[in-house]
Protein backbone atom coordinates (compact mmCIF):
# COMPACT_ATOMS: atom_id res chain seq x y z
CA UNK A 1 0.00 0.00 0.00
CA UNK A 2 2.60 2.13 0.95
CA UNK A 3 4.53 1.58 -2.26
CA UNK A 4 1.76 2.14 -4.69
CA UNK A 5 0.66 5.84 -2.53
CA UNK A 6 4.10 7.02 -2.86
CA UNK A 7 3.97 6.13 -6.82
CA UNK A 8 1.10 7.47 -7.10
CA UNK A 9 1.90 11.01 -5.39
CA UNK A 10 5.57 11.07 -7.12
CA UNK A 11 3.41 10.56 -10.45
CA UNK A 12 1.04 13.55 -9.85
CA UNK A 13 4.55 15.98 -8.42
CA UNK A 14 5.67 14.66 -11.38
CA UNK A 15 3.30 15.95 -13.86
CA UNK A 16 3.14 18.79 -11.51
CA UNK A 17 6.71 19.80 -11.85
CA UNK A 18 7.91 19.41 -15.12
CA UNK A 19 7.48 22.86 -16.02
CA UNK A 20 8.80 24.04 -12.66
CA UNK A 21 11.62 22.39 -11.16
CA UNK A 22 14.81 21.38 -12.19
CA UNK A 23 15.89 17.90 -13.61
CA UNK A 24 17.55 17.29 -11.20
CA UNK A 25 15.15 17.24 -8.27
CA UNK A 26 12.96 15.13 -10.79
CA UNK A 27 15.61 12.59 -11.10
CA UNK A 28 15.62 12.21 -7.44
CA UNK A 29 12.32 11.72 -7.14
CA UNK A 30 12.77 9.36 -9.89
CA UNK A 31 15.35 7.43 -8.09
CA UNK A 32 13.77 7.28 -4.89
CA UNK A 33 10.38 5.29 -6.58
CA UNK A 34 12.79 2.81 -8.26
CA UNK A 35 14.77 1.98 -4.94
CA UNK A 36 11.31 1.32 -3.34
CA UNK A 37 10.26 -0.69 -6.48
CA UNK A 38 13.23 -2.44 -6.18
CA UNK A 39 13.49 -3.63 -2.71
CA UNK A 40 9.72 -3.65 -2.28
CA UNK A 41 8.38 -3.38 1.22
CA UNK A 42 10.13 -3.66 4.74
CA UNK A 43 7.33 -5.20 6.22
CA UNK A 44 8.70 -8.39 4.98
CA UNK A 45 11.93 -8.86 3.28
CA UNK A 46 10.85 -12.47 1.32
CA UNK A 47 7.40 -11.98 -0.02
CA UNK A 48 7.41 -10.45 -3.34
CA UNK A 49 4.05 -8.50 -3.02
CA UNK A 50 3.51 -7.51 0.91
CA UNK A 51 0.99 -4.50 0.04
CA UNK A 52 -1.54 -7.14 -1.00
CA UNK A 53 -0.35 -9.24 1.83
CA UNK A 54 -1.00 -6.43 4.34
CA UNK A 55 -4.58 -6.02 2.77
CA UNK A 56 -5.40 -9.79 3.06
CA UNK A 57 -4.78 -9.66 7.11
CA UNK A 58 -7.82 -9.00 9.57
CA UNK A 59 -7.75 -5.60 10.71
CA UNK A 60 -8.56 -6.94 13.72
CA UNK A 61 -6.23 -9.44 13.93
CA UNK A 62 -3.13 -9.31 16.51
CA UNK A 63 -0.80 -10.03 13.05
CA UNK A 64 -2.95 -7.11 10.91
CA UNK A 65 -2.19 -4.55 13.88
CA UNK A 66 1.54 -5.11 14.25
CA UNK A 67 1.94 -4.79 11.02
CA UNK A 68 -0.08 -1.40 10.29
CA UNK A 69 1.56 -0.14 13.32
CA UNK A 70 5.41 -0.65 11.45
CA UNK A 71 3.83 0.50 8.85
CA UNK A 72 2.58 3.40 9.92
CA UNK A 73 5.76 4.10 11.63
CA UNK A 74 7.80 3.90 8.49
CA UNK A 75 5.78 6.28 7.29
CA UNK A 76 6.58 8.88 9.87
CA UNK A 77 9.90 8.85 9.77
CA UNK A 78 12.02 10.74 7.18
CA UNK A 79 13.38 8.85 4.17
CA UNK A 80 16.93 7.67 4.46
CA UNK A 81 19.54 9.44 1.78
CA UNK A 82 19.00 7.68 -1.58
CA UNK A 83 22.00 4.91 -1.59
CA UNK A 84 25.63 4.89 -3.22
CA UNK A 85 24.49 2.79 -6.19
CA UNK A 86 21.62 5.21 -7.99
CA UNK A 87 24.71 7.88 -7.97
CA UNK A 88 27.48 5.70 -9.79
CA UNK A 89 28.41 6.25 -12.83
CA UNK A 90 28.58 3.03 -15.65
CA UNK A 91 32.23 3.61 -16.67
CA UNK A 92 33.12 4.13 -13.44
CA UNK A 93 36.77 2.24 -11.68
CA UNK A 94 35.04 -0.15 -9.37
CA UNK A 95 37.93 -1.06 -8.05
CA UNK A 96 37.84 2.51 -5.98
CA UNK A 97 34.51 0.58 -4.89
CA UNK A 98 36.00 -2.48 -3.37
CA UNK A 99 39.87 -1.71 -2.78
CA UNK A 100 40.54 -4.22 -0.44
CA UNK A 101 38.38 -6.73 1.25
CA UNK A 102 35.20 -5.67 2.41
CA UNK A 103 31.66 -7.35 3.76
CA UNK A 104 28.69 -6.67 0.88
CA UNK A 105 27.86 -3.96 1.32
CA UNK A 106 24.39 -3.53 -0.18
CA UNK A 107 24.56 0.65 -1.12
CA UNK A 108 27.40 0.17 -3.24
CA UNK A 109 27.28 -2.76 -5.22
CA UNK A 110 24.70 -2.03 -8.16
CA UNK A 111 22.72 -5.49 -8.69
CA UNK A 112 19.83 -7.01 -7.52
CA UNK A 113 20.71 -9.77 -5.52
CA UNK A 114 18.99 -12.10 -3.10
CA UNK A 115 19.76 -14.43 -0.56
CA UNK A 116 18.42 -16.67 1.72
CA UNK A 117 15.50 -19.70 1.96
CA UNK A 118 12.60 -18.26 0.97
CA UNK A 119 9.45 -18.16 3.09
CA UNK A 120 5.92 -20.06 1.94
CA UNK A 121 5.02 -18.52 -1.50
CA UNK A 122 7.80 -16.46 -1.57
CA UNK A 123 11.31 -15.26 -2.71
CA UNK A 124 14.70 -15.25 -1.52
CA UNK A 125 15.07 -11.86 1.06
CA UNK A 126 16.39 -8.98 -0.69
CA UNK A 127 20.07 -7.62 0.18
CA UNK A 128 18.68 -4.60 2.18
CA UNK A 129 19.63 -5.95 5.55
CA UNK A 130 20.21 -9.07 4.82
CA UNK A 131 22.80 -10.60 7.65
CA UNK A 132 23.75 -13.63 5.15
CA UNK A 133 25.02 -11.55 2.62
CA UNK A 134 27.31 -10.05 5.13
CA UNK A 135 28.11 -13.07 6.65
CA UNK A 136 29.83 -15.01 3.70
CA UNK A 137 32.83 -14.28 1.88
CA UNK A 138 32.84 -12.42 -1.30
CA UNK A 139 35.75 -11.50 -4.43
CA UNK A 140 34.59 -8.46 -5.11
CA UNK A 141 37.68 -6.44 -4.39
CA UNK A 142 39.43 -9.54 -6.05
CA UNK A 143 38.19 -8.08 -9.84
CA UNK A 144 40.72 -9.36 -12.92
CA UNK A 145 41.19 -5.98 -13.41
CA UNK A 146 42.14 -5.13 -9.36
CA UNK A 147 44.17 -7.76 -9.95
CA UNK A 148 46.13 -6.91 -12.88
CA UNK A 149 46.72 -3.34 -11.03
CA UNK A 150 48.23 -5.14 -7.49
CA UNK A 151 50.45 -7.17 -10.64
CA UNK A 152 51.87 -4.04 -11.89
CA UNK A 153 52.46 -2.73 -8.26
CA UNK A 154 54.22 -5.38 -6.91
CA UNK A 155 56.04 -5.76 -10.51
CA UNK A 156 58.52 -2.81 -9.13
CA UNK A 157 59.61 -5.07 -5.87
CA UNK A 158 60.00 -8.58 -8.39
CA UNK A 159 64.00 -9.31 -9.43
CA UNK A 160 65.18 -11.04 -11.90
CA UNK A 161 65.26 -14.86 -11.92
CA UNK A 162 69.42 -16.11 -11.89
CA UNK A 163 70.23 -17.16 -15.71
CA UNK A 164 72.12 -20.02 -14.46
CA UNK A 165 69.52 -22.19 -12.63
CA UNK A 166 66.63 -22.67 -15.69
CA UNK A 167 66.52 -26.04 -14.26
CA UNK A 168 65.46 -28.41 -11.26
CA UNK A 169 69.27 -30.09 -11.80
CA UNK A 170 71.15 -26.85 -12.29
CA UNK A 171 69.22 -25.45 -8.97
CA UNK A 172 70.48 -28.87 -7.15
CA UNK A 173 73.66 -29.11 -8.49
CA UNK A 174 74.32 -25.04 -7.04
CA UNK A 175 72.71 -25.36 -4.13
CA UNK A 176 72.89 -28.88 -2.86
CA UNK A 177 71.39 -28.29 0.83
CA UNK A 178 67.81 -27.98 1.03
CA UNK A 179 65.96 -26.13 3.81
CA UNK A 180 62.00 -27.06 4.42
CA UNK A 181 59.97 -24.88 6.93
CA UNK A 182 56.10 -24.07 6.82
CA UNK A 183 54.25 -21.26 7.64
CA UNK A 184 50.91 -20.85 9.24
CA UNK A 185 47.97 -18.63 8.48
CA UNK A 186 45.15 -18.35 11.27
CA UNK A 187 43.02 -15.76 13.00
CA UNK A 188 44.42 -15.67 16.61
CA UNK A 189 45.47 -12.22 18.27
CA UNK A 190 49.33 -13.49 18.20
CA UNK A 191 50.91 -14.41 14.64
CA UNK A 192 53.22 -17.08 15.90
CA UNK A 193 52.23 -20.55 15.26
CA UNK A 194 53.97 -23.64 17.84
CA UNK A 195 53.96 -25.92 14.44
CA UNK A 196 56.14 -23.02 12.62
CA UNK A 197 59.04 -24.31 14.52
CA UNK A 198 59.84 -27.51 12.69
CA UNK A 199 62.91 -27.20 10.29
CA UNK A 200 63.91 -29.61 7.84
CA UNK A 201 67.23 -29.96 6.16
CA UNK A 202 67.97 -32.70 3.01
CA UNK A 203 70.90 -32.97 1.41
CA UNK A 204 72.12 -35.61 -0.91
CA UNK A 205 74.84 -37.91 0.28
CA UNK A 206 76.63 -37.82 -3.18
CA UNK A 207 77.23 -34.08 -2.91
CA UNK A 208 79.54 -34.15 -0.05
CA UNK A 209 83.22 -34.74 -0.53
CA UNK A 210 83.31 -38.38 1.71
CA UNK A 211 85.78 -41.19 1.08
CA UNK A 212 84.08 -44.71 1.41
CA UNK A 213 84.83 -45.07 5.04
CA UNK A 214 83.65 -41.61 5.80
CA UNK A 215 80.39 -42.57 3.66
CA UNK A 216 80.08 -45.25 5.45
CA UNK A 217 80.74 -43.83 8.82
CA UNK A 218 78.02 -40.98 8.29
CA UNK A 219 75.46 -44.00 7.34
CA UNK A 220 76.00 -45.90 10.45
CA UNK A 221 75.61 -42.56 12.59
CA UNK A 222 72.61 -40.81 10.94
CA UNK A 223 70.59 -44.15 10.84
CA UNK A 224 67.34 -43.82 9.68
CA UNK A 225 67.98 -40.46 8.52
CA UNK A 226 69.25 -41.71 5.52
CA UNK A 227 66.97 -42.87 2.77
CA UNK A 228 68.79 -45.64 0.78
CA UNK A 229 66.75 -45.16 -2.14
CA UNK A 230 67.21 -41.31 -2.78
CA UNK A 231 70.74 -41.36 -1.63
CA UNK A 232 69.23 -38.26 0.87
CA UNK A 233 69.95 -37.47 4.16
CA UNK A 234 66.87 -35.27 6.25
CA UNK A 235 68.17 -34.26 8.93
CA UNK A 236 64.60 -32.55 10.96
CA UNK A 237 64.96 -30.14 14.49
CA UNK A 238 62.01 -29.38 16.57
CA UNK A 239 63.53 -28.56 19.76
CA UNK A 240 64.08 -25.05 20.34
CA UNK A 241 61.14 -22.59 20.39
CA UNK A 242 61.96 -20.90 17.03
CA UNK A 243 62.48 -21.43 13.87
CA UNK A 244 66.00 -19.55 13.12
CA UNK A 245 67.22 -21.88 16.49
CA UNK A 246 66.29 -24.99 15.17
CA UNK A 247 68.01 -23.86 11.58
CA UNK A 248 71.21 -23.07 13.58
CA UNK A 249 71.27 -26.70 15.43
CA UNK A 250 70.49 -28.76 12.02
CA UNK A 251 72.85 -27.15 10.65
CA UNK A 252 75.13 -27.39 13.47
CA UNK A 253 74.75 -31.84 13.77
CA UNK A 254 75.11 -31.86 10.07
CA UNK A 255 78.96 -30.64 10.04
CA UNK A 256 79.32 -32.52 13.75
CA UNK A 257 78.28 -35.58 11.18
CA UNK A 258 80.53 -34.22 8.61
CA UNK A 259 83.64 -34.05 10.90
CA UNK A 260 82.87 -37.30 13.10
CA UNK A 261 82.66 -39.06 9.41
CA UNK A 262 86.05 -38.42 8.46
CA UNK A 263 87.94 -39.43 12.33
CA UNK A 264 88.99 -43.70 11.95
CA UNK A 265 88.85 -44.43 15.44
CA UNK A 266 91.57 -47.14 16.18
CA UNK A 267 88.79 -50.32 17.84
CA UNK A 268 87.20 -49.21 14.15
CA UNK A 269 90.46 -51.43 12.23
CA UNK A 270 90.35 -54.18 14.50
CA UNK A 271 87.26 -55.13 15.89
CA UNK A 272 85.24 -54.13 12.41
CA UNK A 273 83.19 -57.81 11.84
CA UNK A 274 81.53 -58.91 8.75
CA UNK A 275 78.26 -57.56 9.67
CA UNK A 276 79.60 -54.30 10.15
CA UNK A 277 80.52 -53.68 6.12
CA UNK A 278 78.36 -51.99 4.48
CA UNK A 279 78.34 -54.73 1.58
CA UNK A 280 79.85 -58.15 1.29
CA UNK A 281 83.10 -58.57 -0.31
CA UNK A 282 84.76 -62.29 -1.06
CA UNK A 283 87.82 -61.13 0.08
CA UNK A 284 87.17 -59.67 3.86
CA UNK A 285 84.93 -63.30 4.54
CA UNK A 286 85.77 -66.67 5.61
CA UNK A 287 84.51 -68.37 2.57
CA UNK A 288 87.59 -68.44 1.03
CA UNK A 289 88.86 -70.40 4.15
CA UNK A 290 86.18 -72.67 3.52
CA UNK A 291 86.74 -73.09 -0.10
CA UNK A 292 90.40 -74.01 0.47
CA UNK A 293 89.33 -76.77 2.43
CA UNK A 294 86.43 -78.13 -0.06
CA UNK A 295 89.50 -77.85 -2.55
CA UNK A 296 91.62 -79.82 -0.72
CA UNK A 297 89.23 -82.70 0.17
CA UNK A 298 88.50 -83.28 -3.37
CA UNK A 299 92.17 -84.00 -4.12
CA UNK A 300 93.22 -80.28 -5.66
CA UNK A 301 90.77 -80.68 -8.73
CA UNK A 302 90.45 -77.91 -11.34
CA UNK A 303 87.19 -76.12 -10.22
CA UNK A 304 88.31 -72.52 -10.84
CA UNK A 305 85.65 -72.07 -13.26
CA UNK A 306 82.76 -73.24 -10.94
CA UNK A 307 84.72 -71.05 -8.20
CA UNK A 308 84.30 -67.94 -10.22
CA UNK A 309 80.73 -68.57 -10.16
CA UNK A 310 80.34 -69.45 -6.61
CA UNK A 311 82.12 -66.06 -5.99
CA UNK A 312 79.74 -63.77 -7.90
CA UNK A 313 76.65 -65.77 -7.16
CA UNK A 314 77.28 -65.78 -3.65
CA UNK A 315 78.06 -62.10 -3.53
CA UNK A 316 75.01 -61.21 -5.52
CA UNK A 317 72.94 -62.72 -2.64
CA UNK A 318 74.41 -61.08 -0.04
CA UNK A 319 74.68 -57.80 -1.35
CA UNK A 320 71.53 -57.67 -2.98
CA UNK A 321 67.54 -58.02 -2.43
CA UNK A 322 66.96 -61.99 -2.64
CA UNK A 323 64.82 -63.06 -5.68
CA UNK A 324 64.41 -66.44 -6.67
CA UNK A 325 67.01 -66.03 -9.51
CA UNK A 326 69.88 -64.95 -7.44
CA UNK A 327 69.23 -68.00 -4.86
CA UNK A 328 68.97 -70.50 -8.15
CA UNK A 329 72.26 -69.24 -9.57
CA UNK A 330 73.80 -69.37 -6.05
CA UNK A 331 72.20 -73.26 -6.12
CA UNK A 332 73.67 -74.10 -9.58
CA UNK A 333 76.97 -72.57 -8.59
CA UNK A 334 77.18 -75.02 -5.26
CA UNK A 335 76.08 -78.20 -7.36
CA UNK A 336 78.65 -77.26 -10.06
CA UNK A 337 81.39 -76.95 -7.57
CA UNK A 338 80.50 -80.07 -5.92
CA UNK A 339 80.09 -81.73 -9.64
CA UNK A 340 76.63 -82.93 -8.88
CA UNK A 341 73.49 -82.84 -11.20
CA UNK A 342 70.69 -81.03 -11.25
CA UNK A 343 67.94 -83.23 -9.74
CA UNK A 344 64.96 -83.67 -11.92
CA UNK A 345 61.78 -81.44 -11.19
CA UNK A 346 59.44 -83.63 -9.35
CA UNK A 347 56.45 -84.31 -11.43
CA UNK B 1 6.44 -42.02 29.64
CA UNK B 2 9.36 -43.77 31.81
CA UNK B 3 8.17 -45.41 35.49
CA UNK B 4 10.22 -44.85 38.48
CA UNK B 5 11.77 -47.34 39.74
CA UNK B 6 11.32 -47.06 43.26
CA UNK B 7 7.27 -46.80 43.74
CA UNK B 8 6.56 -43.34 45.49
CA UNK B 9 5.32 -44.86 48.40
CA UNK B 10 8.70 -45.93 49.20
CA UNK B 11 9.83 -42.70 49.44
CA UNK B 12 7.23 -40.83 51.20
CA UNK B 13 7.64 -43.44 54.47
CA UNK B 14 11.36 -42.25 54.14
CA UNK B 15 12.10 -38.91 56.36
CA UNK B 16 15.23 -38.33 54.35
CA UNK B 17 13.68 -38.10 50.40
CA UNK B 18 10.72 -36.58 51.50
CA UNK B 19 11.56 -33.87 49.35
CA UNK B 20 12.94 -36.13 46.25
CA UNK B 21 10.88 -36.37 42.93
CA UNK B 22 10.48 -38.60 40.93
CA UNK B 23 8.83 -37.55 37.29
CA UNK B 24 9.98 -38.21 34.21
CA UNK B 25 12.25 -35.74 32.62
CA UNK B 26 10.65 -33.13 29.73
CA UNK B 27 13.18 -33.50 26.99
CA UNK B 28 12.35 -29.94 25.62
CA UNK B 29 14.75 -27.93 23.05
CA UNK B 30 14.23 -24.33 23.95
CA UNK B 31 17.66 -22.91 23.11
CA UNK B 32 17.83 -20.00 20.11
CA UNK B 33 14.16 -21.06 19.06
CA UNK B 34 11.65 -17.98 18.94
CA UNK B 35 8.30 -19.17 20.39
CA UNK B 36 5.71 -19.39 17.46
CA UNK B 37 3.04 -17.00 18.39
CA UNK B 38 -0.31 -16.10 16.65
CA UNK B 39 2.12 -14.20 14.40
CA UNK B 40 2.24 -10.95 15.70
CA UNK B 41 5.67 -11.27 16.11
CA UNK B 42 7.72 -9.58 13.86
CA UNK B 43 11.15 -12.06 13.31
CA UNK B 44 14.12 -11.87 11.12
CA UNK B 45 15.80 -14.59 9.29
CA UNK B 46 18.84 -15.26 11.69
CA UNK B 47 15.77 -15.56 14.44
CA UNK B 48 13.17 -17.37 12.12
CA UNK B 49 16.36 -20.32 11.38
CA UNK B 50 16.35 -22.35 14.65
CA UNK B 51 20.33 -23.63 15.51
CA UNK B 52 20.04 -27.09 13.26
CA UNK B 53 19.23 -24.89 10.26
CA UNK B 54 23.01 -23.36 10.62
CA UNK B 55 25.15 -24.23 7.94
CA UNK B 56 22.56 -25.42 5.54
CA UNK B 57 19.87 -22.47 5.53
CA UNK B 58 21.83 -19.65 7.47
CA UNK B 59 25.63 -19.23 8.06
CA UNK B 60 27.46 -18.84 10.68
CA UNK B 61 27.94 -15.59 12.78
CA UNK B 62 31.79 -16.24 13.83
CA UNK B 63 34.15 -17.01 11.22
CA UNK B 64 37.40 -18.15 12.04
CA UNK B 65 40.18 -21.10 11.34
CA UNK B 66 39.66 -22.22 14.78
CA UNK B 67 36.50 -24.42 13.78
CA UNK B 68 38.33 -26.14 11.70
CA UNK B 69 39.99 -29.67 12.01
CA UNK B 70 42.94 -30.15 13.95
CA UNK B 71 43.41 -26.38 14.71
CA UNK B 72 43.91 -24.61 17.76
CA UNK B 73 42.31 -21.63 19.89
CA UNK B 74 38.58 -22.63 19.19
CA UNK B 75 37.93 -22.15 22.96
CA UNK B 76 39.45 -18.78 23.38
CA UNK B 77 37.66 -17.64 19.90
CA UNK B 78 34.52 -18.14 21.69
CA UNK B 79 35.30 -16.62 25.09
CA UNK B 80 36.20 -13.52 23.32
CA UNK B 81 33.15 -13.50 21.03
CA UNK B 82 31.68 -13.48 23.37
CA UNK B 83 33.03 -10.49 25.25
CA UNK B 84 33.01 -8.85 21.85
CA UNK B 85 29.15 -9.35 21.66
CA UNK B 86 27.90 -8.42 25.77
CA UNK B 87 30.25 -5.05 24.81
CA UNK B 88 28.57 -3.96 21.57
CA UNK B 89 25.37 -4.51 23.36
CA UNK B 90 26.04 -2.23 26.06
CA UNK B 91 27.68 0.43 24.44
CA UNK B 92 25.36 0.86 20.93
CA UNK B 93 22.67 0.21 23.24
CA UNK B 94 19.43 -1.33 21.24
CA UNK B 95 21.18 -0.35 17.95
CA UNK B 96 21.52 -4.07 16.68
CA UNK B 97 18.90 -4.71 13.98
CA UNK B 98 20.45 -8.60 13.62
CA UNK B 99 23.49 -10.39 15.29
CA UNK B 100 26.74 -9.06 15.54
CA UNK B 101 28.84 -11.29 12.53
CA UNK B 102 32.24 -11.91 13.67
CA UNK B 103 35.21 -12.25 11.44
CA UNK B 104 38.51 -13.01 11.76
CA UNK B 105 41.10 -12.88 9.13
CA UNK B 106 45.05 -13.24 10.47
CA UNK B 107 45.39 -11.56 13.62
CA UNK B 108 42.19 -9.10 12.52
CA UNK B 109 38.96 -8.45 14.37
CA UNK B 110 36.28 -7.49 11.96
CA UNK B 111 32.60 -6.59 13.38
CA UNK B 112 30.12 -6.39 11.47
CA UNK B 113 26.89 -4.95 11.90
CA UNK B 114 23.84 -3.55 10.48
CA UNK B 115 22.43 -1.32 12.81
CA UNK B 116 19.36 0.37 13.54
CA UNK B 117 18.81 4.52 13.34
CA UNK B 118 18.51 4.98 17.05
CA UNK B 119 21.28 7.20 17.63
CA UNK B 120 22.54 10.63 15.63
CA UNK B 121 25.33 9.77 13.14
CA UNK B 122 27.68 12.23 15.26
CA UNK B 123 27.19 9.65 17.91
CA UNK B 124 27.34 6.49 16.01
CA UNK B 125 30.91 7.88 14.76
CA UNK B 126 32.08 8.92 17.79
CA UNK B 127 30.97 5.26 19.15
CA UNK B 128 32.62 3.02 16.29
CA UNK B 129 35.79 4.54 16.72
CA UNK B 130 35.72 3.88 20.95
CA UNK B 131 34.63 0.51 20.18
CA UNK B 132 37.76 -0.18 17.72
CA UNK B 133 40.51 1.78 19.96
CA UNK B 134 39.24 -0.58 22.97
CA UNK B 135 38.76 -3.65 21.95
CA UNK B 136 42.09 -3.63 20.49
CA UNK B 137 43.71 -2.66 23.33
CA UNK B 138 42.01 -5.25 25.38
CA UNK B 139 42.95 -8.18 22.16
CA UNK B 140 46.45 -7.00 21.68
CA UNK B 141 45.24 -6.71 17.52
CA UNK B 142 43.44 -4.68 15.01
CA UNK B 143 39.70 -4.44 15.09
CA UNK B 144 37.69 -3.09 12.83
CA UNK B 145 34.25 -1.95 12.65
CA UNK B 146 31.83 -2.16 9.41
CA UNK B 147 28.26 -0.69 10.24
CA UNK B 148 25.18 -0.29 7.61
CA UNK B 149 22.36 1.07 9.02
CA UNK B 150 18.76 0.37 8.08
CA UNK B 151 15.31 1.66 8.71
CA UNK B 152 13.34 -1.05 10.49
CA UNK B 153 14.75 -4.61 11.49
CA UNK B 154 15.09 -6.73 8.45
CA UNK B 155 11.87 -8.77 8.89
CA UNK B 156 11.82 -12.28 7.64
CA UNK B 157 8.42 -13.77 8.35
CA UNK B 158 5.93 -13.15 11.51
CA UNK B 159 5.51 -15.59 13.74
Amino acid sequence: MMCCRMAASQRKLQQFSLSFWSYSHLRYQLTKKQVCRHHGSLVSTSLPDVDSEIEKVSVHSLRGKAMRAMQDRLRKRHPMPSSRENRMAEDQDWTNVYPTAASFKWSAVPLSVRMGYPVNRGIPPHKLGNAELLKIPNFLHLTPLAIKKHCAALKGFCTKWPDGLNTDELCDEHFPVAIETSDYVFSSPSLRCPKARLVQVKLKLSKLPLDKHARWKLIQLVGDLYNKETDELCISADRCPVKQQNLDYAMYLLSVLFHEAHITEPWEETEQTEEDMEEYTWESGKREENLMRIKRRMHNKEISSAEEELKTAYTQVCNNKETSESIGSYKRAVLNLFGLKEPAPET
Amino acid sequence: MRKPVVSSRVFQSLPCLHSFHTSSNLEKVVAGRVKVSKGEKPVTYEKANFPFQIGVRKSWNSHHTGNLEDEDGAAERTLEDFFIRKFIDGTLHQCLATDLIIKRRANRIFLVAIMLRRLPPQKFYFLIGYTEELLSHWFKCPVKMEVQIVDEKPIYKWL
